[in-house]
């Protein structure tokens, strides 16, 4: 019991540095705090189901077995996909042609079924299943859909090119509701949330946060690494807010702002600022590593 | 047109089946037929809140079994007209049933009776998704405490992720005089985070203890209570009327401090 207290403490300081915390269901682990953080590519402890417009098509692209960590159950990834499509912007046109780029995934044909039912609800139809397992294509091909298999693919060739350099940041997610208690939005780009983050609920981004709304949950900017994130909201009411491995609580005592408000990091940590007041009085030092005022930089 | 709604808030113990229970009664007493459906099985309670414990004989169990038929299982309440109960099965847990088969029992339910109303369990894993998946509306049950609150937020997400976009709030259990003196969140606070429409407001009162442990629905009672009108005015809103909100505080503190109210102080 003694031991846990200790191992605990050290835990709370490191909270942001050890990526596991952040995969999608937080467990920390006491034996892992010694070791040393995971310095792997964090894009993809942050991907999970993509959505893109391709031209004609739309691309629907599953995390790969590797990328899902664990065994996530396929309820989970169903549920996140159908919350997907309920809040993302719908930028496509009735009846576009999906692809569903399942990558290394096992997929039946009741699954399949039950992926093409839920885009049928959003208008969308499930025309070609990408694959490179070979039960996932007979699955696919048994229930009439068209299938590439193969990573010779061109399209699963352009998506692993992109894992590969997390440095690029992914088109922003824009979604229109508001996040509830015990969702978990991740994205390897901006998040700009049209509606509140409730309490309980979190969004974690490789870029920017933007609420348009109130933030009442916790926000995590830059969650690779990059300090030059802002988090803004037009309330900021948040439980914790967290850019790159900086985290900051709200004070016990906070007077009422009316204008929105913009997290940034100094070199004292996370400090807060009107929005409009932002962009004329601060710039990033690299030297710094963090956003000083524009007097100091002369 | 019969309705399909589920009463759910995913913290226990805020007043689901006394909702459910008030509610039918009330939905009853205005001439609706109503079928309450204890979703809750392992953990029954609509049928003691009823007074119906006793008149029990099958339960949805042995609906789904094959062995009885549906209208065998169904226990009419002798005090009023148009209401029955379908009891949960008491010797069983949650994963005893599958969500067809509750959807199978509404839908079956559906054609004879105006309203169901399905007592969901507290928790969301599989009674929960059991308890709405034949729903077609919610009422959202809460009290004006954070972790109801914050799990009242969950359930919504929950539900709108399943395609049950009609959703009402009952904000139950408060308390003006806390509510005045800011030691409660105020009914407009839970509002402002859950972002659903309000159906009613329900005061704490003593009365719906006693009712409760005596099995026997407020609205049935013989005298008027502040919670038995709530009750009504909610089933009266979903009968689609336009009914205004209870004053809440017409009756409480003492003369000065009603006078300041008055003038706005």
């Amino acid at each position: 019991m003694k031991r846990e207290r200790t191992t605990q403490k050290v835990d709370i300081r490191r909270y942001t540095d050890d990526p596991d915390v952040m995969t999608f269901e937080p467990t920390i682990s006491l034996d892992k705090v010694d070791e040393l953080p995971n310095s792997s590519p964090l894009v993809n402890r942050y991907s999970q189901i993509g959505l893109k417009n391709n031209g004609e098509q739309v691309l629907l692209i599953l995390p790969t077995q590797a990328e899902i960590n664990s065994d996530l159950p396929w309820s989970e990834t169903w549920q996140e996909l159908k919350h997907l499509l309920k809040t993302k912007e719908q930028s496509w046109q009735e009846g576009t042609k999906v692809c569903l780029v399942a990558k290394d995934r096992l997929l039946d044909a009741r699954q399949l079924q039950t992926i093409a039912e839920t885009l049928d609800d959003v208008k969308l139809s499930l025309a070609t299943v990408s694959t490179n397992r070979r039960q996932t294509a007979v699955a696919a091909a048994t229930s009439g859909y068209s299938v590439q298999q193969n990573s010779a693919q061109p399209l699963v060739e352009e998506q692993a090119d992109e894992e590969i350099t997390p440095s690029t940041l992914a088109e922003p997610l824009y979604l229109q509701s508001t996040v509830r208690s015990g969702v978990e939005i991740r994205h390897p780009g901006t998040i700009v949330i049209l509606g509140d983050l409730n309490p309980g609920g979190k969004a974690i981004a490789a870029g920017d946060i933007l609420v348009w709304g109130r933030l009442r949950g916790i926000a995590h900017a830059g969650a690779q690494g990059n300090l030059q994130c802002r988090i803004t909201a037009l309330k900021m009411e948040f439980t914790q807010l967290r850019i790159a491995d900086a985290v900051a609580r709200p004070p016990k005592l906070r007077p009422k702002r009316l204008s929105p408000e913009l997290a940034f990091v100094t070199p004292d940590g996370i400090r807060l600022t009107d929005t409009s007041e932002f962009a004329k009085n601060y710039v990033f030092s690299k030297s710094n590593k963090a956003w000083i005022g524009k007097n100091q930089a002369k | 047109m019969s309705r399909i709604i589920v009463v759910t808030s995913g913290k226990g113990g805020v007043g689901k089946t006394t909702t459910t229970s008030n509610l039918g009664a009330a939905l009853a007493k205005h001439n609706r037929s109503v079928a309450l459906v204890d979703a809750d099985f392992g953990l029954r309670n609509l049928d003691l809140l009823l007074g119906l414990e006793e008149r029990v004989v099958y339960t949805a169990i042995d609906v789904l079994a094959g062995e009885c038929r549906l209208a065998q299982a169904l226990v009419k309440d002798k005090r009023i007209k148009g209401l029955v109960l379908l009891p949960a099965a008491q010797n069983r847990n949650k994963e005893s049933v599958q969500p067809e088969q509750m959807k199978k029992i509404a839908t079956a339910l559906a054609k004879g009776y105006d309203y169901i109303l399905i007592d969901c369990p507290a928790g969301i894993e599989l009674g929960f998704r059991n308890a709405i998946s034949a729903a077609e509306e919610a009422l959202i049950v809460t009290t004006p405490e954070v972790a109801a609150v914050r799990d009242a937020d969950r359930v919504i997400g929950l539900l709108e992720a399943e395609g049950v976009n009609k959703i009402s709030l009952i904000v139950n259990r408060v308390k003006p005089l806390m509510v005045e003196e800011n030691k409660m969140m105020s009914v407009e606070d839970v509002l402002e985070l859950l972002g659903v429409p309000l159906i009613g407001v329900v005061p704490d009162d003593e009365k719906v203890i006693v009712a409760t442990n005596r099995g026997e629905p407020l609205v049935l009672g013989e005298y008027e209570s502040v919670p038995a009108q709530a009750y009504s005015n909610i089933a009266r809103r979903l009968e689609g009327e336009k009914v205004p909100f209870l004053d809440l505080m017409a009756n409480q503190g003492n003369i000065f401090s009603r006078l300041r109210r008055m003038f706005g102080g």
